[in-house]
């Protein structure tokens, strides 16, 4: 454990990462206007089954629009994170540097945790697109009474979120299919989190496998504070687990990044690509 | 300090890969369902050892195992058996030790941040062997000088044509000032022009003017004899011939070497060559293989004998000999003498 030369290697990465996001100045359009078509989408599947007046009659009891638009908001930030985490190993295969990068004496999940802090600067983005267009073309209008619950609510949940990353990233060090298993997933968690329905309405069953899913405690803190005006008495129900979870996905993902580097390098597949 | 910059005992490295499935139909099915796999073994007990401030050549055709050893040399690979030290530093228990005594120079277009600036390739690398701010901008303004790419420093990495994209390469080996370089066929598809930039700087700077322990990998014959110090000729994963170029070409001193191109040339009387008296070994390499282009090269005991007797077999085949001339044993006459076959076959 070395804080300055950890210090230097984060912000090497960090700021690296700024960088060949922003090489090409196309970038605003995937940042800025990519996330507003998703919002539209989840919200004109119900519109598309009455009026308006009649659709937000029907979810006013779960939070109204809202509750689709603090979904998209989260299950984009997990979208990104792990992208920008898990993903990371392999876009270095496709950049052609992932052996310069382990021939480095550096510690790797300084490098992840670094890429998926990076990522989140671009989240961050999406998150106001989503938030802007919510208000202005849904007409969203957020009940917040407790800032500090929201805050701790985002933290918490990018926190969780970025360890699910790191886990994703030790075992993606070894494959090539690292894109595919991340878009394999978005399907399956989008799904089970909530993201355009309450998890209240799935059966029993499915439910139980939701609530194994960061997503779905982000997404219910979230709209707790950020709709229904709770503070942190009200929602820390649904942070506790967050950071459970964070602890146990950093602790896997360490070990596992260790195990299979050790594989990789005895198997020849760290240089696949 | 150790004596050794490097040295490798025994060191072996093995990969499995899928075995071909043969035949058709269900079998195959079965077979591809089964995934037998077969052993490789890339780096077979190798031994060497490399004094400070060496240049040292490892000497092979591609698969030969050159790649695979720098690869075990900077950890990016275990070694099944046998042990290697870089510094003094075990290459598995000493991981990190080892990394931050080398810099690792791969050829090819791999290797950096297209979408960076060159300064930028630098910087990030720099930071990443944990150069204090302050020091990584001096050296690397004192680098880019040394390459001549000042002037493109802040120009993105994807605008460098091939040459200055290696000579970065070079340069981002040299971020952390290591005492030890492991140069992986560095001019690897470069044009003359830009090989001979890196041959010199490699000779004159890293190793004259730093005076850097060097291991120096390549199939390019010239290159070995132009630059190193020693040299070991790896074939199939084992080191062959270790010596000093000279000392290797002494070794074939005593054979005659008759290198002829010729063309018509039919590939079963090429065979009928190497069965000539006198003959020790004989290597055909078709240029052009549609109009029968060759280059004929000849090991044989006495050039006077063999010469006429080549001739006159080439002219009853019908080929036609475009140029004939006895030749000085070169590194690659060790190796045919060794192998029968050419470095680049």
């Amino acid at each position: 454990m070395n804080p300055t030369k950890d210090w230097r290697t984060f912000k090497a990465v960090f700021l690296r990462n700024l960088k060949l996001y922003t090489s090409y100045k196309i970038w605003i359009v995937s940042t800025v206007i990519w996330p507003i078509p998703l919002l539209a989408l989840n919200v004109y599947q119900y519109m598309a089954f009455g009026t308006e007046a009649n659709v937000s009659e029907a979810l006013r009891q779960y939070g109204g629009i809202g509750m689709i638009v603090v979904g998209t908001i989260v299950y984009l930030l997990y979208n990104r994170l792990l992208w920008g985490t898990g993903v990371s190993i392999q876009s270095e295969r496709w950049m052609g540097t992932v052996e310069v990068l382990f021939l480095t004496p550096t510690n790797k999940m300084i490098i992840l945790l670094a890429s998926g802090l990076s990522s989140l600067i671009e989240a961050s983005w999406w998150i106001v697109s989503i938030f802007l267009s919510g208000w202005a073309i849904f007409g969203v209008e957020p009940q917040v009474s407790s800032l500090p619950a929201v805050i701790a609510s985002i933290i918490s949940t990018m926190a969780a979120l970025v360890s699910v990353g790191v886990f994703f990233a030790g075992f993606f060090v070894l494959t090539r299919a690292a894109d595919q298993l991340a878009s394999g997933l978005q399907a399956p968690i989008r799904f089970f989190s909530g993201v355009a329905f309450p998890v209240s309405a799935l059966p029993q069953m499915l439910q139980y496998i939701s609530y194994m899913i960061p997503v779905t405690y982000g997404i219910l803190a979230l709209r707790k504070c950020v709709l229904q005006a709770c503070d942190l008495t009200g929602i820390w129900i649904d942070l506790a687990p967050l950071w459970l979870m964070t602890m146990v996905f950093l602790i896997l993902g360490k070990v596992a990044l260790r195990i299979v580097e050790r594989r990789a390098k005895k198997t020849g597949t760290l240089y696949l690509y | 300090m150790p004596e050794h910059a490097i040295e490798t005992d025994n060191l072996t490295k093995k990969f499995e890969r899928k075995a071909k499935a043969e035949g058709g139909g269900f079998r195959q099915l079965y077979r591809r369902i089964r995934i037998k796999k077969e052993q490789i073994v890339a780096v077979d007990h190798i031994s060497f050892q490399i004094r400070r401030g060496e240049l040292f050549g490892l000497l092979g055709p591609n698969g030969a195992g050159k790649t695979t050893t720098i690869k075990l040399l900077c950890t990016l690979l275990i070694p099944d058996e046998g042990t290697a030290k870089v510094n003094g530093y075990d290459v598995v228990s000493e991981a990190e030790e080892v990394q931050k005594s080398l810099g690792v120079v791969t050829g090819g277009e791999r290797g950096l941040y297209w979408r960076l600036t060159g300064r930028e390739n630098l910087w990030f690398f720099s930071q990443l062997y944990d150069v204090p701010d302050r020091i990584a901008k001096g050296r690397i303004e004192r680098l880019l000088k040394l390459v001549e790419l000042e002037e493109r420093a802040d120009d993105q990495v994807e605008k460098y044509s091939r040459g200055m994209k290696q000579r970065l390469h070079v340069i981002r080996g040299l971020v952390n000032d290591p005492p030890i370089l492991l140069l992986d066929e560095p001019t690897l598809g470069l044009d003359p022009a830009s090989a001979r930039v890196i041959r010199d700087f490699i000779k004159k700077e890293l190793q004259g003017e730093q005076n850097k322990t060097i291991l120096h990998t390549t199939h390019y014959m010239e290159e070995a004899d132009q630059l190193c110090d020693r040299i070991a000729i790896i074939d199939n994963g084992k080191i062959i011939a270790l010596d000093t170029p000279e000392n290797l070409k002494k070794t074939v001193q005593r054979t005659d070497v008759i290198e002829m191109h010729v063309s018509n040339l039919r590939q079963e009387d090429s065979e009928k060559i190497g069965t000539l008296e006198g003959v020790k070994k004989s290597v055909v390499t078709f240029t052009e293989s549609t109009v029968g282009e060759a280059t004929i090269k000849i090991h044989a005991e006495k050039a006077e004998e063999v010469m006429p007797l080549a001739t006159e077999s080439l002219i009853k085949s019908g080929a036609r000999i475009l140029t004939l001339e006895q030749t000085k044993p070169t590194l690659e006459d060790v190796f045919i003498s060794m192998t029968g076959r050419k470095l680049r076959d």
